[in-house]
This record gives structure tokens, sequence and C-alpha cells, in this order.
């Protein structure tokens, strides 16, 4: 009995043991002390580190307006982006099921963007937006292309958008289109055969069907657009006049080149705090969804 | 069972020993060379940021490590304002701390003083120029070695003023937009505007207001304790209508001109004139080495005299750690960087640097066209000082955002010059 009991203690360290450890080392270890200097007035350099109460958090609800705009910059990102890359996500899963011949090829276009790194990509279209959408636009004379994109709040706004569906809308197709593998043919059969058309097949088998899929979608969508932050830096860097600055972006800004490392894990809690109960709401809210064939 | 137990316990322990010595090394970077005796070589670790200079301290790192037997240098660059400053607090959060790197002078002194060794006692003070030595001074007591001089103004290119058929050099405002109209009348766009970059608005842009106040450092310190005001202040009144005349004749979108764009537009010949400096010398040559081109001031009035001037700073300068083990080995290299033969070799030739030491000579074939023009400024007594290292942490995007709004039409003179002022009320704050 005591010999299993300790070889119980003895696989549990050996199958959990790693991953906690490197969890309580990058991820527990640094948060409890992020939150130690929420509470400080430390400047991230000089050694001396002065404890301040809850003033950091008084001075964000009450005087900082750049981290509400960036805030309010953020939840509009968010739901447009969360929307657009889902729905994309899923049309291109949808018809890439189908028997295409392009079909493998047309997977590994689409999901392609992801594999290069957010950053690079920022400053590829920047390029795009700035070059190549001048040049376009000066041979066809379009009004679309001949917009300072990056140039004007609304547009930097919309290219963010763009750059980030095109980036991840291909991740969630790959998961859309292995969850729609998984719809049994034998209930699609039965619905074409009492008559359903596509539309009412779609809307009342597929969908219900693939909702643990969609569970994990909106999750991955929102958590990434919510911490966007390396499209955002080499894109715009936050401008123009930082009207595109994403919260990541300005609790970086605060600790970093503003020397307020206190301030900026005071805003980093609150922010985690919020993506927290958001996220968490919406997976018990889709999980709820979710339901068996 | 047991055996299998056993065996992945002691792979586990040993991991984790493995990342506790991947922590332990990370503390003390140079406990092991420090310490060790004559026949052993020690690392010298220096973190810099200036870009431009990268390949020639490669060049310079090996004539060192020839003549020091023993020492090694161990050079790495990071570039660009900010993010410089970021990577080096890395350095020192996970105990990587370099043992010389770079300080700004100012703000960005008072942020770093706890880890900087006091340098006053070092042979090249004497001979460092009066105005370099201030950013770094506290106390009476320096703590870093000027990199080098630096000015701006606005670059101009001299044959197509030629060809425009402006043969006076603008000194003054209505000068300037005079200048501007035959640039325009003959074809060329006056005036290459890089808004897109924060720097060039908010630090050497906004500069300009500062400088022709009649006392900088007074004013700076008048904002910092409540008594002078950016807003209604009519030198900054003048430097807008001078952000307006090169908007007015500028290029189309400002705002996404980014650095690179404007200095193709320069170097091509498609722009006349634009607001750079001598540190530009470098990149125009690759791209039009035969470009005939001068520094013009930047006019914000009709005072020809007062305004026939550039704006020379130190852009940089080295600093040793405090706490490094192998301050005196830093402090010999920063030495002979300034004194023996072949530091001053490179300081004027390779990094083509107008030297801040009066026993460092640059001759104009080394400085290029541009740096001649600000030595020949400075050695005139016209020169404005650089104030933008005393404004507060994180102001350059602070204002950089306040100009860029205003430029996009989003506020008014009146209304930029008072969110100026809010911005600096809120980050000298703590």
């Amino acid at each position: 009995m005591n010999r299993k009991k300790t070889s119980q203690l003895g696989q549990q360290i050996v199958f959990v043991g790693p991953a906690v450890l490197v969890f309580v080392l990058i991820i527990l270890i640094p948060f409890v002390s992020g939150l130690y200097y929420s509470f400080t007035s430390w400047n991230g350099v000089s050694g001396e580190v002065s404890w301040i109460g809850l003033d950091n958090y008084k001075h964000i609800f009450m005087q900082d307006t750049a981290f509400r705009d960036s805030f309010w910059f953020t939840t509009r990102f968010t739901i447009i982006g969360v929307a657009a890359t889902n729905v994309l996500g899923f049309a291109l899963a949808y018809f890439l099921i189908k028997p295409l011949k392009s079909r493998n090829v047309l997977r590994t276009v689409f999901f392609m963007p992801n594999v290069i790194g957010g950053l690079l990509l920022g400053f590829i279209w920047q390029f795009i937006f700035v070059k190549g959408f001048s040049a376009v636009g000066e041979l066809t004379g379009l009004a679309f292309f001949n917009q300072p994109w990056l140039g004007t709040e609304g547009t930097a706004f919309w290219a963010i958008v763009i750059v980030f569906v095109w980036q991840t809308a291909g991740y969630l197709m790959v998961i859309y289109i292995s969850s729609l593998n998984n719809v049994p043919k034998d209930i699609l059969e039965a619905a074409e055969i009492d008559g359903a058309s596509r539309w009412q097949t779609l809307r009342t088998i597929i969908i219900p069907l693939i909702m643990p899929a969609a569970t994990v979608c909106l999750f991955l969508a929102l958590s990434w657009s919510f911490k966007m932050f390396d499209l955002n830096l080499s894109l715009t860097r936050g401008g123009p006049f930082g009207s595109t600055e994403s919260v990541a972006m300005n609790i970086y800004n605060e600790a970093f080149s503003n020397n307020r490392y206190g301030l900026g894990t005071a805003k980093a809690i609150i922010f985690f705090v919020i993506v927290a109960v958001i996220t968490s709401i919406q997976v018990k809210f889709t999980k709820s969804k979710e339901v068996e064939a | 069972m047991k055996k299998n137990t056993k065996l992945t316990l002691l792979l586990l322990l040993a991991m984790t020993l493995l990342l506790a010595a991947c922590g332990g090394t990370g503390k003390s970077p140079n406990a092991g060379s420090g310490g060790s005796g004559g026949g052993e070589t020690k690392t010298l670790k220096i973190f810099q940021f200036k870009v431009e200079i990268a390949e020639a301290l490669n060049r310079l790192k090996a004539e060192y490590e020839k003549e020091h037997p023993g020492i090694k240098l161990d050079i790495q660059t990071v570039g660009g304002g900010a993010d410089y400053g970021a990577a080096l607090k890395a350095k020192f959060a996970s105990g990587e701390e370099p043992d010389i790197f770079n300080n700004g002078g100012y703000r960005d002194l008072e942020t770093w003083l706890g880890n900087l060794e006091d340098l006053s006692d070092q042979p090249w003070v004497a001979d460092t120029i009066e105005v370099a030595k201030d950013p770094m001074t506290k106390d009476g007591k320096i703590y870093g070695q000027p990199m080098n001089l630096e000015g701006y103004g606005f670059l101009y290119n001299k044959d197509l003023f030629e060809k425009a058929g402006i043969t006076d050099v603008p000194k003054t405002l209505s000068q300037l937009e005079e200048a501007a109209k035959k640039l325009e009348a003959s074809g060329v766009t006056p005036f290459a505007n890089g808004y897109q970059e924060l720097w060039v608005l908010a630090l050497h842009g906004l500069n300009v207001g500062f400088a022709h106040q009649d006392d900088p450092n007074g004013f700076v310190q008048g904002l910092n304790d409540g008594t002078a005001s950016i807003a209604g202040n009519p030198v900054f009144e003048q430097w807008i209508k001078l952000l307006d005349l090169t908007l007015k004749y500028g290029n189309k979108n400002p705002l996404t001109t980014d650095y690179n764009t404007e200095m193709t537009m320069f170097a091509n010949g498609e722009v006349a004139m634009t607001q750079q400096g001598n540190w530009t010398q470098v990149q125009i040559d690759g791209i039009n080495p035969n470009l005939n081109i001068g520094i013009l001031p930047m006019p914000i009035n009709e005072d020809a005299e007062a305004n026939d001037k550039l704006y020379v700073g130190v852009p940089n300068n080295w600093v040793i750690n405090k706490n490094s083990a192998m301050k005196e080995e830093a402090k010999e290299f920063l030495n002979w960087l300034v004194t023996s033969e072949t530091g001053k070799h490179y300081i004027a030739k390779e990094f083509k640097f107008i030297p801040a030491f009066t026993t460092i000579e640059a001759t104009s074939e080394d400085l290029g066209d541009l740096g001649a023009e600000v030595v020949k400024y400075s050695q005139d007594g016209k020169a404005l000082s650089w104030n933008f290292n005393k404004f507060p942490d994180g102001a350059m995007n602070e204002f950089g955002s306040k100009i860029q709004a205003y430029i996009a039409g989003k506020s008014d003179a009146a209304r930029l010059l008072e969110d100026l002022q809010k911005s600096w009320d809120g980050l000298k704050a703590k």
C-alpha cells in the first residue's frame, strides 16, 4: 500500500512536475512580483522601490485618459476582429471541405500567413499600405488606394483589422475544418432526404455540432486580439497620433518609455483581470451551446 | 516499475539542476572572469546603440584586442531610441549587466544615476569640449564620456537651389518662404517631411522652440516647477509657423513618410530640403555620393542674426557600470578610445564623428559636407542647444502624437500648445 502511494506520487512528479516547475518559474513568480510592483512607484531601473499603496490604481481610474482611449480602441478592435476572423475562418473551412481539386493547396495558402511572425507581417503590410497601395492608386486612380492608409485614424484602424484577420483566419480555418469533418455523414444524409435546404442544414445541424470548435476559436481570437502587440507595433506604432494604441502597447510604453514600471504593472494587472473575466464568460457561454449528435 | 521511477526522477533532478545552473550563471556575469589569474582572458561587455558605427566598432575591437592581450571585447548593438532603453533594462533585470553602455544625459542620467561610475578623475575630462560635458554632469561630477557632437537644421540641395535661382541662403522665415516658392515654381517639392517619425517632430522639431528661449535650462526648470508654460509662449507660436511652412510646401502624406522615405526623396533630388542632421551623410553617400548639399538654419522669425544657427549637441555618452567587476579595464578602454592614435583615428576617420574632444582633429574630408558645415557653425559660436534629453521620460511619444494630431488637422495652434503643456505636466509628476 505504502509502496503504491510513493509510486503514485513519483508518477505525479514525473508527469506534472516539469510543467508545474516551468509554470511557476515563468508565469507565477513574474505575476506575483508584478503584483507587488504595481503597488510601488519603481521606475524600472533604480534600486529604490517605494511602496505607494493604491496610488497607481487611483491614477489609472481617475486621470489616465490615454489608457481609457487605448481600451476603447482595443474593445472596438476585438469585437470586429473576433467576428471577422471567425466568419472568414468558418467560411473558408466550409468551402474547403468540398471536394475541390485545389483543396490542399488552398488550405496551405490560407494557413501560410500564420507561419510568418506578426512583427514581420506588420512590416510587410506597412510596405504594402504605404508603397504598394499608392503605386496601385497612381496607376488606376481609384480613391480606395489613394488614401494615406496608415495616416488617418479610421483607415489605420481598418488596416490593422485587415492584417489581423488575414493572419489569423487561416488558423481558425484549420480548427473548423477538423471539426466539420467530424460531423456525422448519416445525419447530413438524413437531413438531405428529409428535404432540408443547404442553409437549414448549416444552421440547425452543422453549427450546433461544431460548437466545441467555436468555443476554442472564439477564445483564441478573443485573447489574440485583446493582447495584440506585435502587429500594432510594426504597422503603426500606435500612430497616427496615438489613435491606434492597443492596451498592450500602452502598458509597454508606460513601463519602458515613460519609466513608470509600477504604473505599467498596475495597468497590466487590471488588463489581466478584465481579459480573464471576459474570456471565462465567453467560454462558459459557448460551452452551454455545445450539443452531441 | 520501481527502477523506472527512479530513473525518471533522476532525469527530473538533472533537469532542475540544469535550470538552476542557467539561472546561476546569469546572476554574476563577471564574477568568474574578474577574479581569474593573469593568464586568463577577461571579457569586457559593451552594449551600445549607434547602429551606424557597429561595423567599424568590430574592426576597432580587433585592434584593441591586439594591443591588449588578455582583454576581449564583447560588443552588442541595439539601435533606436526607446528600444535601446528597454533592452538595457532587460539586461539589468536578467543580471546580464554590461560593463560599458550608453546614456543620453540629463533625464536619462537621472534615471540611471544609481548604476553609473563617477568618471570625473579620468584624464580625458580636461580635453572635453565644455558644452559636451553638460549632459552628463550632476552635482559637479561627470558620469559619462561624450561620444561625439552632432548638428541638425534643414539639409538642402545646393544644385536645386541654384536651378531655382536662389542666390542667398535664407536666414529668416520670410526668406525661407520666398525660397520655397521659387523652388516650387521650378518644379521641385521644397520640403520632405518625415513626420511619421516621432523623433523628427517631437525631439528635433520641438527643440527649436526650447532652444530659442532666452534661457533654455531655466525654461525647462520653470516648466517642471510650474512657473513657465508652453501654452501662450511666443517662441512656440513662432515655431508652429515654421511647421506650417514645411507642411504647406511639403510632400503629400507627411504622416506616413518615414525616415528612409524622407532620405531617399532627398538623396534622389526629388525634394530640395529636409529637417535632418549630419548623421545622414553616410546614408546619402550610399544613395547618391555626388549630391551637392549643405545645412540651413531653421528660422522661426525675421531676426536674421538670431536665426542663423544650427542645433548642436551630444547625442550619446559612454558610461561605466558602477557594479561591474571590470571597472578599471572599462576605464582604460574609454581612455584609450580618445587618447591613443588608433582610437582617435577611428573616431575621426572610421566613425566619421565630429569629435567632442579638443585633442582629436577631424578634417572636412573625414566628416563630409554636412559635418564640416556643423563644425563651422559651432566654431563660429552659431550653435543652439539640444534640449530634448531634458524632456520628461516618455515625452517623445506623447508630444509626437499631439503634433501629429495638429498636422492631421485635429487641433489648432493654440490647442496644440495647451496639449503639449498638459502632457508635460502629466509626465513630470512622480
